[in-house]
């Protein structure tokens, strides 16, 4: 399955960590380090499978601790309401 | 766009805020009169950047909130008692509203903060005040301050730009300052002018008076924390986001420890 960003967020990176601004309900969010790798992958379009080797080879994890971090926050992500899981993947 | 040699005719006013200039043409005395009470230190001369055609029209404040879309060619305004639309590129405009000074004052509010963020601007919550020809913005939350901080640096002799609301947005030699008309618990009508920042502080209470560095992401959060912004669109995000990030670049963000006691503060600026 494919996740993506939810649409109407504006994201950026400003001194090393990353800004999302969700314009419609007034929130900001900030993401740094893993999490902030992960919603760059999102962000061009990736699946799990490639964030999950990316994670592994930039902070020296197993793929199996990857996979379970990119999980892990790709559902706070979703409980955040910041993504959503991409129909007909 | 510059829309100059208009014939003034009686029910007029010119406004120039934070560099924008604005005319507004009405029959309605009402509110003709009210926009020359409120904004009197404002009025101006010249071309305007932009011109609008006012009505009166019965509105109630419902809802509070005033909705923003801006899209490449128009900007439109709506809150219960006021309706807008400007055309971006001919700079004719159309301002239906109650003749009232508070209003008028949500209108201009609304339609600043959008055009300052359109243009690498901002409208942020926060006091301003002037030391040896610059401006230093103070960022808080409510309670953090601001209004204490102004009347004491008032009370020693500084400038107050405004207790409550400022207006910045770059320009040659980088970001400026503008004097507001927007004001809390000063009250004060403010007056026209620029000056170059000379830095932001992030407020808070302390048992001494301190500044101490803060962190890029801290000044970031507090920023966007303070900004005002009243446009829900993805567009008006990545303003903000890039419009901060520019600014994280050029100004100096520092952590102002304050004790609210005295002006001795302005010492550490």
């Amino acid at each position: 399955m494919k996740t993506r960003i939810k649409k109407g967020l504006a994201y950026r990176r400003i001194a090393g960590d990353l800004f999302i601004v969700d314009s419609q309900r007034a929130e900001l969010h900030e993401l740094n380090g893993p999490a902030a790798l992960i919603w760059e992958g999102l962000a061009a379009g990736k699946t799990e499978a490639p964030i999950v080797s990316a994670i592994a080879a930039e902070f020296e994890v197993s793929e199996k601790e990857a996979r379970a971090d990119v999980k892990d926050f790709l559902e706070k992500l979703a409980e955040a309401g910041l993504v959503a899981a991409k129909q007909g993947d | 766009m510059s829309l100059k040699g208009e014939n003034a005719r009686a029910g007029s006013a010119r406004l120039e805020i934070a560099g924008f200039r604005m005319l507004f043409k009405s029959d309605s005395v009402g509110i003709i009169t009210a926009l020359k009470k409120r904004y009197g230190r404002f009025l101006c001369a010249g071309g305007a950047d932009c011109r609008f055609e006012v009505s009166e029209a019965a509105g109630r404040q419902n809802p509070f909130k005033p909705a923003v879309v801006y899209d490449k060619r128009s900007l439109k305004l709506k809150r219960g008692d006021f309706e807008a639309a400007l055309d971006l590129v001919s700079g004719a405009g159309t301002l239906k509203t109650a003749a009232s000074e508070q209003c008028l004052d949500a209108f201009l509010r609304s339609l600043l903060s959008s055009i300052l963020l359109r243009s690498g601007g901002f409208m942020l919550h926060s006091a301003g005040l002037v030391k040896k020809g610059r401006a230093y913005l103070f960022l808080g939350k409510s309670g953090a301050g601001k209004s204490t901080l102004s009347k004491l640096a008032a009370g020693a002799g500084a400038e107050v730009i405004s207790d409550e609301i400022n207006l910045l947005r770059p320009g040659k030699g980088g970001f400026r300052v503008y004097g507001s008309p927007f004001w809390g618990e000063m009250r004060a009508d403010g007056r026209p002018g620029g000056w170059p920042l000379g830095g932001i502080f992030l407020l808070g209470k302390a048992k001494t008076n301190g500044v101490r560095p803060c962190s890029k992401p801290e000044a970031v959060k507090l920023l966007l924390r303070c900004l005002l912004n009243f446009d829900k669109s993805q567009g008006a995000g990545a303003a903000v986001l890039a419009n901060s990030a520019e600014l994280l670049g050029k100004a100096a963000f520092s952590r102002l420890e304050f004790t609210k006691k005295d002006a001795s503060f302005l010492e550490l600026i």
